[in-house]
């Protein structure tokens, strides 16, 4: 669970984030759509601690970050829109090194885990490859793999599919939508709408650094209520046609 | 002539096995030393800062010659006096520790940001995160420079004959003259060439093993 109590943050002038208040309940799958600089990365990144936040609360499972940030982080596991695997490891190098090193976790218990998990994402046979020798799409699938060997409560999704050529969104969202389905809690920030109105049971839309509209996916896409979400739905079904 | 070749050949070998100390003091504890001023460059403290800018401008901009005077003639008259060997070990070290630093630290802040947040978002620690992470990726990217450095050192490493020392040149120079021949200049041109050639293809079988995963 996510509580988020009037989050701010600023990058020199430019306020970034302002006055953001949420919550976020167990198995929840929330995506958060809006214009581009409207927030929503630094937001998710925010909630791991890849940005520090200006003033506000926040509680992750219930563990306050200001006072104890690093056990309220290792509730969460995040996939960036860059996977931002490690180079010089196999597949496999890049799924034991943290349970490893953080956890200290048994290697063989940690190998049996793994293995698991690519079979899950379906790159089972790409255990000894490197990312180099990988498409797009199979980097990100062990991006959300590598996450998931830390059996984190939550996932955070910084754009998953953004970066993919257009063939190659479908084979990860449907890894995601698979996660949806097993009860972790996730947060996607998406331009993926077809995703956000079909997975997820809260939209989060985002703009000037603020959440104009939690709701229901049905009320976003069905019968927007604010000009400004309807312009940005027009804008981006328009462009997105081609890929969903 | 043949046993003349063998001869002086045995003669420089002996003078090899200084240049061969030197080299191999001075590989190890430089590289440490790059190691550690590199990481110490991008600590972001800025007195360390300072410091290790200091130290690399002085030491890359001034001729290895003089630091090696420096060392031998010019330490005593602060009360440091340091037998030939050691002094020249040291200004090697420190210099060749020098150009580690900048080459180090070229190599470790070419590694993107994204290795460092998944780094942290897997939870591990700055120290785990240099060592297993960042440091791994970036001896493949100073390998290059770090050749270059290494056969530079191999030729550097003649400098020493100037405190004295009787290394691989001065063993050929003293045979050259002794003989009134040429030969023992040939044979010590021999020797840097396949302590050189030795040195490249070590360094050729470590790129082709990094090379795996790009």
């Amino acid at each position: 669970m996510i509580k988020a109590k009037k989050i701010y943050k600023s990058f020199g002038e430019l306020e970034v984030l302002s006055d953001v208040s949420f919550e976020v309940q167990q198995g929840e799958v929330i995506s958060i759509i809006g214009p581009s600089g409207s927030g929503k990365s630094t937001l998710l990144r925010s909630l791991i601690g890849l940005e520090e936040i200006d003033s506000g609360e926040l509680y992750i499972e219930g563990i306050s970050v200001e006072k104890s940030g690093k056990k309220a982080y290792e509730k969460m596991g995040m996939v960036f829109q860059g996977f931002n695997l490690f180079p010089h490891k196999t597949v496999m190098g890049n799924l034991i090194e943290a349970p490893i090193v953080v956890k200290d976790e048994k290697k063989p218990t940690v190998k049996a885990k793994a293995e698991k998990l690519l079979k899950k994402v379906g790159l089972y046979d790409k255990k000894d490859s490197y990312p180099a020798q990988l498409s797009g799409g199979q980097k990100q699938r062990v991006a959300i793999a590598r996450a998931l060997a830390m059996e984190p409560d939550i996932m955070l999704f910084d754009e998953p599919t953004s970066s993919l050529d257009p063939e190659l969104v479908g084979e990860v969202l449907t890894v995601i939508r698979d996660l949806a389905d097993e009860n972790i809690t996730m947060l996607v920030v998406t331009h993926e709408m077809g995703f956000a109105r079909d997975v997820s049971n809260r939209v989060f839309f985002m703009d000037h650094g603020q959440i104009i509209s939690d709701t229901i996916p049905e009320k976003i896409f069905v019968n927007p209520e604010s000009e400004r979400i309807q312009s940005f739905l027009t804008k981006i079904l328009s462009q997105n046609s081609g890929s969903q | 002539m043949f046993d003349y070749i063998i001869n002086v050949s045995g003669y420089i070998l002996e003078g090899s096995l200084v240049t061969f100390q030197l080299y191999l003091a001075t590989a190890v504890f430089s590289v440490i030393l790059g190691i550690v001023g590199a990481l110490g460059k991008i600590s972001k403290i800025p007195f360390l800062e300072s410091i290790l800018s200091f130290y690399t401008w002085v030491f890359r901009g001034t001729p290895l010659l003089l630091q090696l005077f420096f060392a031998y003639y010019g330490l005593p008259v602060l009360g440091i006096t340091l037998e030939p060997f050691p002094a020249a070990v040291l200004t090697f070290i420190v210099n060749y520790g020098a150009y580690f630093t900048e080459i180090f630290r070229g190599g470790i802040e070419s590694i993107g940001e994204g290795q460092y947040e998944a780094a942290k978002v897997l939870g591990l620690n700055y120290r785990q995160t240099m060592s297993r992470i960042i440091l791994p990726q970036t001896v493949k990217r100073v390998l290059p420079a770090t050749s270059n450095e290494a056969i530079n050192l191999v030729k550097d490493s003649a400098l020493v004959a100037v405190i004295g020392l009787g290394d691989l040149l001065r063993a050929a120079k003293v045979a050259v003259t002794r003989d009134f021949s040429i030969i023992p200049f040939i044979i010590a041109a021999i020797f840097y060439l396949i302590i050189s050639s030795v040195i490249v293809t070590v360094f050729r079988k470590l790129e082709e093993k990094y090379s795996v995963y790009e």
